[in-house]
């Protein structure tokens, strides 16, 4: 892996940006090209994904290539921020990242039109260019003929290779042309745009005294009006340079009615009359394939409860399917710790492998079955061209609260688990809308919580009967649930107010429908899950050996010679005729009372006691906000500190009847309420609420960290969901028990 | 003349400009909605935002907000079915 980086990140290989349309099959051809050698970091400063990989040609195989997959756009004069990065990558224009030395630019050939707009584009920024003219199978079966060798000369000799992404097919012409065209000089700009455009052009070129800047940048000082025009020349040469574009612009306005006009519209008329020229229908069908499903599937009432059973089979196989893998996980890291356990004499060293590192890891580990699972569906969902269409039927409901129909996905994923959800927003183009989206799932009621719930309501709320029909427990539950949603929504528009996410479009090209190949779902699902793999190898691994020291440390002289000593005298004991049955059991009893004595005694267990009066008043004790705070790797991780203080052991899980026993024994040995008991229907809420609103989950921080790229949203997410949830529990525990619960 | 938005399902018309300038015209005019086209108006997401319309070959999607920007002439008023 390390050595791969290393190849990818020299410069001495040529470089080639692959960029295309959205929905162009670009990504499927990046991956068909590069397999499963790909790197994904971001570019500097932002959180615009940058993916790159290698690959070589058969007949030189000194030749190593580097590509790099920027986002599908629709032109070079941005839209959104997003674009701006992708426009300003594929035109050099970032510091630090050179111009490729050629272009692959995808075109859709069922939708040669939409292509041929944006490939004039890249023909502007005077770099070879080679097109790989994808879905060429399937433009045959809809009776589209494209004659290869006209388009390419319309286009002043550009390279046309026809490939199937999905199949692999042409991969080897493509790969072929690309290292012919990087020996090519002076590539074709074709003179497309209008005469008027053209004067313009040539005026700016005059109007500079030093400096080099292609077409396309040129096009864009044009016409990217939102931008405003910045250059680095001296102020006499940016003044003469304003004036000619500010004249320009009126000039073209007065001729064409509009800059777009002028632009954008010749552009598009031109690929139409290309389009028109090269392809040939051989049948004339009205209405596609396509179009006869989508009467079905975006039917006003049939296309809801279609949706809703997709959703409801995705999130039952997220849930169901994944469970017997996870215990498999789940069992394999118990037995490799008990494995640990076995083998080594017990010490710090044997506690750090197994209760900090195999059981930190494997605590996030056992996540890997339910992203599986997910980006299995989500890469059917878009390959098939489902997944726009879904978007498409919610949008209205996410869009008032500064969501759009794209964060349906990553917000249903996280009801099972806020990381493969967060992974899941790589869908979203508009990069506010993912920020909005990112910040807001894991207050999605996920999977880590329901332990939390389960042993809180069976332990503290009664099972009543509301109203006739509803059981109180399954109230409360329905309650919590909601309250996630609820607050979600709120935090939503608050973020949209302050990120001023108003921008937020929905135009967009629907695919048509599509057989997605096990090829291109396989590169994706694998590529998903070994980016979380790695995540949980290293930076989860190293949070989760902190907490492990912080709840292992120090360790007390004292407390050793005590259980030492009550060791010797059980096991005199025993040996004067105490049963082995009897033994064991006290024996257990004794080892789970130092476990708890040795918690309490530790940092975690000193700083709990400290701050005990900051969450006196949501009426938690010191052994509740211990639980609360070493959860901090993972919310179920609560249960097993709670077990740890109540002298259970860690073994204790959400069905354990011991762990509600001593809870509601609990009594409170010091301060005011000497004597009351610490757990009540009030306080039993106040934890469900603070579980329902904190970000107790070291592993979606770190996702956050990685999909964003910046330490600020984890930190940001972190400290307002911690406030919430604080609020939230003071508010519930002074309210009930206000009202005497 | 009206706007894309206020036509009706299944109605097809022919583009005649736009209300105004800007990236969101711009982008419509790079999928394809320029004057002289003809657009088919198919249908409204069940929540009634946002529409989906055909140009050309193809399919595309676009907030009423975006739509009315798009000015039209109404060509027929055939029902697609």
């Amino acid at each position: 892996m390390s050595l791969a980086t290393e190849v990818i990140s020299s410069t001495s290989s040529k470089v080639i940006t692959i960029c295309g349309v959205p929905n162009s099959g670009k990504t499927t051809i990046f991956n068909a090209i590069t397999g499963l050698n790909q790197r994904v970091a971001n570019y500097p400063g932002v959180t615009v994904e940058k993916v790159s990989g290698r690959f070589s040609i058969a007949t030189s195989k000194s030749d190593a290539f580097t590509i790099i997959d920027i986002p599908g756009t629709y032109s070079l004069t941005p839209f959104s921020p997003d674009e701006r990065i992708a426009t300003a990558a594929l035109c050099g224009l970032i510091e630090g990242e050179r111009l490729s030395d050629a272009i692959i630019c995808v075109v859709d050939a069922t939708n040669l039109e939409r292509g041929l707009c944006f490939v004039f584009q890249v023909m502007q920024i005077g770099r070879p260019v080679v097109i790989a003219l994808n879905m060429i199978d399937l433009a045959k079966r809809l009776g589209i003929e494209i004659d290869t060798e006209k388009l390419s000369r319309e286009l002043g000799g550009v390279p046309v290779i026809p490939v199937v992404g999905t199949r692999g097919h042409g991969l080897a012409q493509l790969k072929e042309a690309v290292a012919e065209s990087t020996n090519a000089d002076s590539p074709p700009s074709g003179g497309f745009y209008d005469e008027s455009v053209e004067h313009l052009l040539s005026r700016l070129a005059e109007a500079k005294h030093n400096g080099h800047k292609h077409r396309a940048e040129l096009l864009k000082i044009i016409f990217d009006v939102e931008d405003g025009f910045k250059s680095n020349y001296d102020s006499d040469t940016h003044h003469t340079l304003d004036g000619v574009i500010q004249h320009g612009r009126k000039q073209l306005i007065e001729q064409h009615g509009s800059l777009s006009a002028a632009g954008t519209a010749t552009l598009s008329r031109r690929a139409a009359e290309i389009s028109e020229k090269v392809a040939t229908k051989v049948k004339q069908t009205q209405t596609t394939l396509s179009d006869k499903l989508d009467k079905y599937l975006l039917h006003p009432v049939l296309g809801p409860i279609i949706l809703f059973s997709v959703m409801i089979l995705m999130f039952q196989s997220i849930f169901s399917w994944a469970e017997p893998m996870m215990s498999i996980v789940d069992n394999l890291f118990s037995s490799l710790a008990g494995l640990v356990e076995s083998v080594m004499t017990s010490g710090p060293l044997q506690s750090l492998l197994t209760d900090g590192i195999i059981g930190g890891v494997g605590s996030v580990v056992i996540f890997l079955p339910q992203i599986v699972i997910l980006f299995l569906f989500i890469s059917i969902l878009e390959d098939t061209g489902y997944l726009s269409r879904a978007a498409f039927m919610v949008d209205k409901m996410f869009h008032w609260c500064g969501l759009s129909g794209k964060s349906f996905i990553p917000l249903l994923s996280s009801y099972a688990c806020a990381i493969p959800g967060i992974m899941a927003t790589r869908t979203i183009e508009d990069r506010k809308l993912r920020l909005i989206t990112i910040m807001v799932a894991p207050l999605m009621t996920c999977s880590a919580r329901l332990p939390v719930y389960a042993i809180m309501i069976a332990a503290f709320i009664p099972y009543h009967i509301v109203l006739g029909i509803f059981n109180l427990q399954g109230l409360v539950l329905t309650a919590l649930y909601l309250l996630g949603l609820i607050v979600a929504i709120f935090v939503s528009y608050i973020l949209k107010k302050v990120m001023k996410s108003e921008q937020s479009s929905f135009m967009m090209e629907m695919p048509s429908y599509k057989l997605p190949t096990l090829r291109s779902v396989t590169v994706r699902v694998v590529n998903r899950s070994k980016s979380f793999l790695k995540r949980a190898g290293t930076i989860i691994a190293a949070i989760t050996i902190i907490i492990w020291a912080l709840s292992y440390y120090p360790r007390s002289e004292e407390i050793s010679a005590q259980f030492a000593e009550q060791y010797s005298a059980l096991a005199s004991e025993y040996q004067n005729g105490l049963s082995p049955e009897e033994y064991q059991s006290r024996f257990e009893e004794l080892s789970n009372e130092k476990a708890g004595a040795n918690l309490s005694n530790s940092y975690f267990g000193r700083v709990g006691r400290a701050i005990e009066p900051v969450f006196l008043p949501l009426g938690w004790d010191w052994k509740i906000t211990l639980a609360a705070l070493a959860s901090f790797p993972a919310r179920e991780v609560v249960i097993a500190t709670l077990g740890t203080t109540y002298n259970l052991g860690s073994g204790v899980d959400e069905q354990s009847s011991s762990l509600v026993s001593k809870m509601r024994d609990a009594k409170w040995d010091h301060g005011s309420k000497l004597g009351l008991s610490v757990f009540s229907p009030a306080v039993a809420l106040s934890i469900m609420v603070f579980f329902a609103l904190c970000c107790q989950c070291g592993a979606t921080l770190v996702t956050i960290k990685q999909e964003t790229g910046k330490l600020r949203y984890p930190v940001f997410v972190f400290v307002y969901m911690t406030a919430l949830a604080y609020l939230g529990a003071l508010l519930t525990y002074q309210f009930f028990s206000g009202v005497g619960l | 003349m009206t706007q894309l938005d206020k036509l009706g399902r299944g109605q097809s018309a022919t583009i005649i400009g736009f209300a105004k300038d800007g990236p969101v015209t711009r982008r419509l005019m790079e999928l394809g909605l320029v004057a002289g086209k003809k657009v088919i108006y198919m249908r409204k997401a069940p929540l009634r935002d946002p529409i989906q319309i055909k140009v050309g070959d193809s399919c595309i999607t676009l907030r009423k907000a975006e739509a009315s920007l798009v000015l039209v002439e109404l060509t027929t008023t055939a029902v697609l079915n």
